[in-house]
């Protein structure tokens, strides 16, 4: 801890000089009982649900159950040192949280604390955990994309920027690694993300950390993180956190990005808190609000308007619209989606991105099953380039799968069929792609576009991926102009359409794949 | 599991109830606190507590302990109490009469904690500006305590008032910590 001797000096001053006229008014309680972070207290008469409750030794407290006789609140952080008959006083104050553009490139706890060990935050501002989201007044539609930089998302399962996408599928299933794909890939895009780590290993927690420094993306992104050492209480609180850190962003009129991994250990989280907290339990023994935890969660990832922006920032930022896209992760158990939590956020969010345990297995890696993964709200939001040349993906994927049952009887087909057959395994091989190697608008546009004219119907299957990085090194060569137009324009139109086939031809007659 | 004081609560709002029809608050106030400083005896509790005691005994034993000191509606709180196997939280509803007393008196304590004695006058003049913020007649209580090191803390139920240095300084110490 570092701190400068003019900051105490200043301090000491300010409180000084307001020494003589501050008197403190509050009420106060008695700890009855402490058990497994929650605490039960007598008195506190003019509590507020949420209020923050302060304990001996610096250590705070969330008033959740307003009962009767007692008020049942949750410790934030250790509790070994509270014993029954202790005073505790009420503070008046809702939760808060650091927020500000200082936190970028940070990684704090759900309350807003550095443990990065890159000493402290000197934010200026901070913000309650618990706010209300936008009401309809307020909104605009999505329309602006959210490159993932992956092909089969960016193709098949748009994002916009504002949208609620969940990410959802069993253990080990590349979740985090959409996750992070697409974090990496918002380099440049005018994006700032918050990553929010719940329940995780602190271990898994550093590996993201670390990839996001190698790939250089720490410079735009903020990670909270509530490991699964932490106490119930703050993987319960942490995604509100990171909320409140991404919204600073979407209020002023910029983009943000927010990815909650995951629901899952947070909804865990917060049920063992209310079987503590003695409230009924329901299905799946989760309490009676864990739909609303998670909707009011999800319900601040917007996108907001001029008039909001502009009225928010009292007139400083004219014209700008403002967005915060959220990615929430679900992780089922044996692909179980009818179970309650996921079905609950499968329904809150704006389409899903399906991971899948066999197709992870077989090698096709992100393991996205295209024919249940849909996006509700994306396809307005698509560059006109990839909305133009990726609607061929999704037919043929589908088209593949209702006849990849005969297959097996490759022989016996007809042309036609086998010729469809032979075209969904080369698109299922072309949206394989490697994890950190994320695609610009550009590269994934030619790609598309020698898929669907057919000119990757004569490569063996095998051979479809290399043949795709040696047509993108060769296009960066020989036609950056190109490239650099569809960047700009994200269109094509169809004199560049022209062009870039002549060049996918000239490609193909090098023969260098 | 209930809080105690939620089940003590209806046992004392209706013993309450009673004694104000019955206008002899004083008199159940005197009561109660002879049947909890009973049921409190050590030998007392594990007598009660004892599953081989039969409830006529229970019952017989501590109306005899009582004696004439308390009236019929007093020995019949006992019979009650005893069949509903709720003894114990005399004390409790003892407590909740109490405060319900008090709160028909219109009187609350106030705690005035302070580091050193302060004049009669002083305390005369925080009496009645606390009578004024609380609203109800205050039965002030000083008490001196050197660990505030200065100022005053008054502690009225559950609001306290903390003008101490020693809360000053302990908040002085918490925002250098920050």
């Amino acid at each position: 801890m570092q701190l400068s001797t003019s900051e105490i000096s200043e301090l000491i001053k300010t409180r000084i000089k307001d020494f003589s006229t501050s008197s403190e008014s509050r009420t106060q309680g008695t700890v009855v009982s402490v058990t497994d972070g929650i605490v039960r207290i007598h008195g506190l008469s003019n509590v507020m649900s949420g209020e923050m409750i302060e304990f001996p030794g610096n250590t705070f407290g969330l008033a959740l159950n307003l009962e009767r006789d007692s008020v049942g609140a949750v410790v934030l952080g250790d509790y070994e040192h509270i014993t029954e008959g202790d005073i505790c006083k009420c503070t008046g104050k809702i939760l808060e949280v650091p927020v500000g553009p200082e936190l970028i490139g940070r990684v704090v706890d759900a309350l807003g604390m550095p443990i990065d060990g890159k000493g402290p935050i000197k934010n200026k501002l901070s913000d309650k955990l618990e706010k209300v989201a936008p009401g309809v007044i307020d909104r605009q539609s999505v329309s602006q994309p959210v490159q993932t930089g992956l092909k089969s998302v960016d193709s098949m399962v748009p994002i916009g920027r504002g949208q609620r996408e969940l990410i959802i599928g069993d253990r080990q299933t590349g979740k985090t690694a959409v996750a992070v794909d697409t974090i990496i890939n918002q380099k440049g895009q005018d994006m700032k993300c918050v990553y929010v780590a719940i329940g995780q290993k602190a271990s898994t927690i550093m590996n993201v950390v670390r990839k996001l420094e190698e790939n250089g993306a720490m410079e735009y992104t903020t990670v909270v993180s509530a490991a699964a050492s932490d106490s119930a209480a703050l993987q319960f609180l942490a995604p509100y956190a990171g909320c409140t850190m991404g919204e600073y962003f979407r209020d002023r009129g910029e983009d943000a990005l927010i990815i909650y991994d995951d629901l899952t250990k947070q909804a865990i989280a917060y049920r063992q808190i209310s079987l503590l907290l003695r409230r009924p339990p329901g299905r799946e023994a989760y309490p009676g609000d864990v739909f609303y935890i998670h909707s009011r969660l999800l319900e601040r990832a917007a996108r907001v308007n001029v008039d909001y922006v502009e009225k928010f920032t009292k007139g400083k930022v004219k014209g700008k619209t403002g967005s915060l896209t959220a990615l929430p992760v679900i992780e089922t158990a044996a692909g179980d989606v009818s179970a309650f939590v996921p079905t609950n956020v499968i329904s809150i969010t704006d389409g899903q991105i399906f991971l899948e345990s066999d197709l992870f297995n077989a090698g096709i890696r992100p393991a996205i099953n295209a024919g249940i993964s849909v996006s509700r709200v994306g396809g307005a939001a698509q560059t006109k380039v990839i909305k133009k040349l990726g609607g061929g993906v999704r037919l043929a994927l589908a088209q593949y799968r209702e006849l990849a049952a005969f297959a097996q009887f490759a022989s016996d087909l007809d042309e036609a069929t086998r010729k469809q057959l032979d075209r969904g395994q080369m698109f299922t091989e072309l949206m394989k792609q490697p994890q950190y190697a994320p695609l610009t608008v550009s590269n994934m546009a030619v790609t598309l576009l020698a898929a669907n004219n057919g000119y990757l119907d004569d490569v063996p299957t095998e051979k479809v991926l290399s043949f795709e990085s040696a047509l993108h090194g060769f296009m960066a060569s020989k036609y950056k102009s190109i490239m650099d137009d569809i960047e700009k324009t994200l269109a094509l139109e169809e004199e560049g359409e022209k062009k870039l086939v002549k060049a996918i031809e000239d490609f193909k007659a090098t023969n260098t794949f | 599991m209930a809080e105690i004081s939620t089940i003590a609560r209806p046992y004392a709002v209706a013993i309450f109830n009673l004694a104000k029809e019955e206008k002899s608050l004083s008199d159940w106030s005197a009561m109660l606190a002879l049947m909890s400083s009973i049921v409190e005896n050590k030998d007392i509790k594990l007598f009660i507590q004892d599953s081989k005691v039969l409830d006529v005994d229970r019952e017989k034993v501590l109306l005899d302990i009582c004696g004439n000191q308390i009236n019929n509606s007093g020995k019949n709180l006992i019979k009650l109490l005893v069949e509903y196997k709720r003894l114990l939280i005399l004390s409790e509803i003892t407590l909740v009469f109490e405060s319900l007393k008090a709160d028909d008196e219109g009187a609350m304590e106030a705690q005035i904690i302070m580091a050193e004695k302060p004049d009669e006058k002083m305390v005369e003049n925080l009496i009645n500006s606390l009578e004024k913020r609380f609203d109800k007649k205050i039965e002030g209580k000083v008490v001196i305590d050197k660990s505030i090191v200065g100022g005053t803390k008054i502690i009225v139920g559950d609001s306290v008032i903390d003008a101490s240095v020693r809360e000053q300084l302990d908040n002085l110490a918490y925002t250098l910590k920050a």
